[in-house]
């Protein structure tokens, strides 16, 4: 769950490290509320998509008619389709030096990494000059800290001081479960103090459940979505959306990416990934069918079960359902495995042909969604 | 032989008096699983099903030579569970718990690597050397015993190879889960090594999926250090990047861990390359009539 930039920068300000001091507006007019004699200020747009700089997110204003106009503006502006529902508004700062921070889990090193570059600011992806200091077992430690200053070339107080930031922002990505936590830039101001600039932090979402400040807050904070992903979210439902005309519902997510890939094989498009997980239930393969059919795209369904702790009976009877209220649907399925007898009487009586081959169940599938 | 686990292999279940851990504990012991205890702090002293049950993993220590636990607690408590079987000294851990914090699994692997124990997990559905010993959630009816080794980051798709194998009348020697996660304790290359050191195991099937280099590093272990064949497959051709395909491995960053990338180090390896889920059996079939 990524989480906005104001929100952590508050991350930040509660484990002492230090950022411009600044406040949000919901509207353009709020800016009259903010002291004249404070300005210049800078307005950045709160949008969870990357770019919002060179897409015109972020504007200086001299005075609050200025920042009124340009609040304005930026309030209509969407980055990647997202509107902004905030901008924060900060001091102009003097930059010095900029440096890009982050912390996060490295899989090939099995563990979390320190991660800088003496160019902050930049698109990170781009830098040829990160340097990377892993912390085995995350059994952090300062020196891991003051190794990674030296590598990007700080000296003296400033080293030290780099060290001291990076102390705090490992507590912010440990104490919140974070996948990421980021400060780019993190910037050295006119009177050497290091300050976080901007902040990217992304919780864990396996995680959030230990951390009740987080609760209900993954609905706010969903970007880059799908409308069937985004429902999916919402109601426990793990659905990726593609371009294609076959719905996909199957169990077990290597299960779904071969059937998937089954399908492009035989020459069709899966429209999209869902894994109903293990143990499914009458009522949640239901929401799943519902949730994988709300797209017009979608011409067939394409169901692939195999049984292990699902039991297929409890899938034939919300297959059944579907069949019910939506008569004209094409369905092909594939049940094997865990009660496929008691499936297999189930879907009869329904009037639903299934098999037990694979092959087979895709092969229907893509001819038919040829023909619709 | 197999690996790993057989029939002499004892086994306890943390978690044995929840749904997940009774379910299967009922299923392990059906399918032949020496489950000589379980564990569930609180409710020593009782009894679940003719095993008996402890509060702490080192009283089943004291009762009994313990050489596995299969754990199956939810995921906030699944470190703590692990952390505990390891200071008992067990050599072999299941994790089937899915959803473990990443920053727990950190210190999970880095416990385990410091004491020796091998982890299996998390995100799992365990290990199975079939009509010995299963430890976690496969169906043990889907396989036949043989001499094919399985690896499979997947759980239902290392069924359907399973499956697709018995009807072929094909028997593996053991099917090791290796996990979804992007961090797991016993890996493609470790579960390499074991097959390849195994007198009873003849060929193996490496299952992999989109996401992380762990593909791509287990084809430059197996070009130097695996001379059985090896047949692959790798799944996620269709996944979009930065989607997260049901698992928390499963994902493309940036342009790394796609499919193509696995496929190209496989077959860089010599390792023969399926299609599909079946065309894995047919590979399997023709490797056979090559080594008879």
């Amino acid at each position: 769950m990524r989480l906005f930039e104001f929100e952590a920068k508050e991350l930040f300000r509660e484990l002492g490290i230090p950022t411009p001091v600044g406040q949000t507006i919901k509207c353009a007019e709020e800016v009259f509320s903010i002291p004249a004699k404070s300005f210049p200020k800078t307005l950045k747009t709160q949008v969870l998509s990357g770019g919002r700089g060179k897409a015109g997110g972020i504007k200086f204003a001299d005075n609050q008619e200025d920042a009124y106009h340009k609040a304005q503006a930026i309030f209509k502006l969407p980055i990647k389709g997202e509107l902004p529902k905030t901008i924060l508004v900060e001091p102009k700062v003097t930059i010095k030096k900029e440096i890009y921070l982050a912390i996060l889990i490295d899989r090939a090193y099995r563990g979390p990494i320190l991660m800088a570059s003496a160019e902050g600011g930049i698109e990170i992806e781009t830098s040829e000059n990160i340097q990377i200091v892993p912390v085995p077992g995350a059994n952090y430690s300062n020196f891991y800290a003051r190794e990674l200053a030296a590598k990007v070339g700080l000296q003296g107080l400033q080293l030290i001081k780099f060290a001291a930031i990076v102390d705090k922002l490992w507590q912010v990505w440990t104490k919140f479960d974070c996948d990421l936590a980021e400060i780019n830039p993190l910037i050295i101001d006119g009177d050497d103090n290091f300050i976080a600039l901007d902040g990217k932090v992304t919780l864990n979402e396996d995680s959030t459940g230990r951390h009740p400040r987080f609760a209900g807050q993954l609905v706010n904070h969903l970007s880059d979505f799908g409308d069937r992903e985004f429902r999916g979210k919402m109601c426990g439902l793990n659905i990726v959306e593609l371009e294609g005309n076959i719905g996909i519902l199957c169990n077990g997510a290597g299960l779904t990416m071969a059937t998937m890939d089954l399908v492009l094989h035989k020459g069709g498009k899966p429209s999209n990934f869902l894994d109903v997980g293990g143990g499914a239930n009458k009522d949640h393969v239901k929401r799943a069918l519902d949730l994988v059919s709300s797209s017009d795209d979608v011409k067939v369904l394409l169901v692939n079960i195999l049984g292990g702790i699902t039991a297929c009976d409890e899938v034939a009877a919300a297959l059944a359902y579907y069949k019910e209220i939506r008569p004209d649907a094409k369905m092909v399925v594939r049940l094997v495995g865990n009660n496929e007898d008691k499936a297999k009487a189930i879907m009869d009586k329904a009037g639903i042909t299934m098999t037990n081959i694979l092959e087979k169940a895709v092969e229907e599938a893509v001819s038919l969604a040829a023909k619709a | 032989m197999a690996v790993l686990i057989n029939k002499n292999t004892n086994v306890i279940v943390q978690g044995i008096t929840g749904t997940m851990g009774g379910t299967h504990a009922r299923l392990m012991k059906a399918y032949g699983t020496n489950i000589v205890a379980g564990v569930t702090p609180g409710k020593g002293g009782q009894d679940f099903e003719g095993i008996p049950v402890f509060d702490t993993v080192y009283e089943t220590t004291k009762h009994f030579r313990v050489d596995c636990s299969v754990i199956f607690v939810p995921p906030y408590f699944a470190l703590d569970a692990a952390l505990e079987a390891i200071e008992a000294g067990i050599p072999l851990i299941s994790v089937i718990t899915e959803g473990l914090p990443p920053q727990d699994a950190v210190k999970l692997h880095a416990a385990a690597k410091a004491n020796g124990t091998l982890v299996n997990g998390p995100n799992c559905p365990g290990i199975i050397t079939p009509g010995e010993c299963l430890i976690g959630i496969h169906p043990g009816s889907i396989y036949k015993p043989g001499k094919i080794g399985l690896i499979s980051r997947s759980g239902t798709l290392t069924y359907e190879i399973g499956l697709g194998l018995k009807q072929a009348d094909i028997g593996i020697s053991t099917a090791i889960g290796i996990g979804g996660d992007p961090i797991i304790g016993i890996d493609q290359i470790k579960s390499l090594e074991l097959f390849q050191n195994d007198p009873e195991t003849e060929m193996i099937i490496l299952v992999g999926e989109i996401g992380g280099s762990a593909e791509e590093e287990a084809a430059e272990y197996i070009k130097s250090n695996v001379r059985k064949p090896v047949i692959g497959y790798v799944a996620g051709v269709t996944a979009p990047p930065g989607k997260r395909m049901g698992h928390a491995g499963a994902i493309i960053a940036g342009n790394k861990g796609t499919a193509k990338s696995k496929r190209e180090a496989f077959e860089a390896a010599n390792v023969k390359v399926a299609d599909t889920p079946y065309e894995i059996i047919d590979l399997v079939k023709q490797e056979l009539a090559i080594l008879a």
